[in-house]
């Protein structure tokens, strides 16, 4: 294996550059504009400015913000893992990024099918941008997770591309499966239908915030801890942390760690199961062999 | 610095944050997954290649060897034949020129027998001249008389055939 040249190295540098330039902007975006907080807060996304538009102003926020940087990481990450790809696989990123690719690849097949086949970047795409937009936290910014606008957004792509492949067997059929197994039930199967789309957001947003929320809550009850324990001894050394130094770490591995990454597969998984649930391959082809077979006669 | 309820549903920022994922996954599919699907594609058929010129280089050998081995037992059947064919020619010229010879020597004792005969016929009319010659030197002086040219030839003839008869005889 020969010595990668200069300009490759340069290349690679950029990369790496630019997946971590956008969190250093980010976290000086917030050291400059979020003033530091005392006390118990727990609020939504700074709002750095609004844009007016119709129906409703659109705040562009921290979770708007993280959520562009996340984007940048994920894509400067791409262009890292492939830079230098060749048929003998001489770099190690390589080795990682066929391994990414063809597991999500392999989880695609197994659980949509060989017609969902193209589903695999939006799945790795979905992956990518939760597993990285949950781990921001890690660097202390806000994670765009648990904001319910961004995980929304996602959801009703979801609920879309369930929507689209539900009508792939013409919109009567749509129309009709409301109305299974009975006609009874259609104001239920209406609820689920935009149940779905609802659980999800709030099913990822729910679990990354609560896990800032318990964050916030055990770090101020274990400050009062320390602050009643050392309360007798005298000037500064009352004022010792000493309950929040590594137990917060532990919690921070569950909750940003642990469920920043299990959010980001549970979403996905979902994702996979209700588009592949949502089309009905056996009405598809029966429908689509009919008409060709009239196309031929 | 103002900050959103914890929950705030807002349009537009769904909608962006749709565009985002939209975005990312094009970026995603022409970045990451397309160039890694096409190494991998090309890796496969490289080594699909390799696999079907080795069992092309097999076939080919297995052939050869099968070609060398018939052509090997072609080689010692023709030699085999060629042996055969150059005794059996062999015997052939043999039997010719033992044939040859024994004309040659026919012919050489033919020659001999003939030139025995022309020989002894020599002799033979050496011998009636002599004895022409003898009888009419003894005609004469018995006759005691020139014998005329025509009876002497008629006496002679009549004398050798005499002699030719006894001779024919013989």
């Amino acid at each position: 294996m020969k010595k990668p040249s200069l300009r490759f190295r340069l290349t690679d540098a950029f990369y790496i550059a630019m997946m971590i330039l956008p969190i250093v902007f980010g976290i000086v975006l917030k050291v400059l504009t979020k003033p530091a907080t005392t006390g118990i807060s727990i609020t939504g996304a700074g709002i750095y400015f609004t844009i007016p538009m119709p129906i409703q102003d659109f705040p562009v926020t921290e979770s708007q913000v993280n959520s562009v940087i996340a984007l940048v990481v994920v894509l400067f990450l791409c262009l890292y893992l492939t830079h230098g790809l060749t048929e003998k696989a001489d770099l190690k990123r390589q080795h990682f990024a066929e391994m990414a690719v063809t597991k999500v690849d392999d989880l695609v097949k197994e659980n949509m099918g060989e017609y969902f086949n193209g589903f695999t970047p939006f799945i790795i795409a979905i992956l990518a941008l939760s597993a990285v937009s949950s781990l921001l936290t890690l660097c202390g910014l806000f994670p765009p997770t648990s904001d319910i606008n961004i995980v929304g957004g996602w959801a009703v792509l979801v609920f879309f591309l369930i929507t689209y492949y539900k009508m792939k067997c013409g919109p009567v059929n749509y129309l009709k499966s409301f109305t299974q197994p009975v006609a009874l039930l259609t104001p239920i199967n209406l609820i689920s239908e935009v149940a779905t789309p609802v659980s999800m957001a709030f099913r990822h947003y729910g679990n990354v915030l609560s896990g800032t929320v318990i964050s916030v809550l055990l770090g101020s009850a274990l400050a009062g801890l320390s602050a009643k324990l050392l309360s007798f001894l005298p000037g500064f050394l009352a004022d010792i942390p000493l309950f929040q130094v590594g137990i917060p770490a532990v919690l921070s591995l569950y909750f940003d760690l642990f469920s920043g990454c299990l959010q980001a597969f549970i979403f996905a998984m979902l994702t996979m199961m209700y588009v592949a649930g949502a089309f009905d391959a056996e009405t598809f082809f029966k429908k689509k062999a009919r008409k060709s077979a009239k196309n031929k006669s | 610095m103002q900050s959103l309820d914890v929950i705030s549903v807002n349009l537009w920022q769904m909608l962006v944050s749709l565009a985002n994922l939209v975005l990312l996954f094009l970026l995603v599919k022409k970045f990451l997954y397309k160039p890694v699907m096409r190494m991998l594609e090309t890796r496969r058929a490289a080594i699909d290649k390799d696999y079907s010129d080795a069992d092309e280089a097999k076939q080919q050998a297995l052939s050869d060897k099968l070609q060398y081995e018939e052509k090997l037992r072609d080689a010692k059947s023709e030699a085999d034949s060629v042996v055969k064919k150059a005794v059996a020619t062999a015997s052939e010229r043999e039997k010719e020129i033992i044939a040859n010879a024994r004309e040659k020597a026919d012919g050489i004792v033919r020659q001999a027998e003939n030139e025995a005969l022309l020989e002894r016929k020599k002799a033979e009319d050496a011998v009636k001249k002599e004895i022409v010659e003898v009888s009419s030197l003894l005609t004469e002086k018995v006759l005691e008389r020139e014998v005329t040219a025509a009876d002497h030839q008629r006496l002679i003839d009549s004398f050798i055939e005499g002699i030719g008869d006894d001779d024919g005889t013989d």
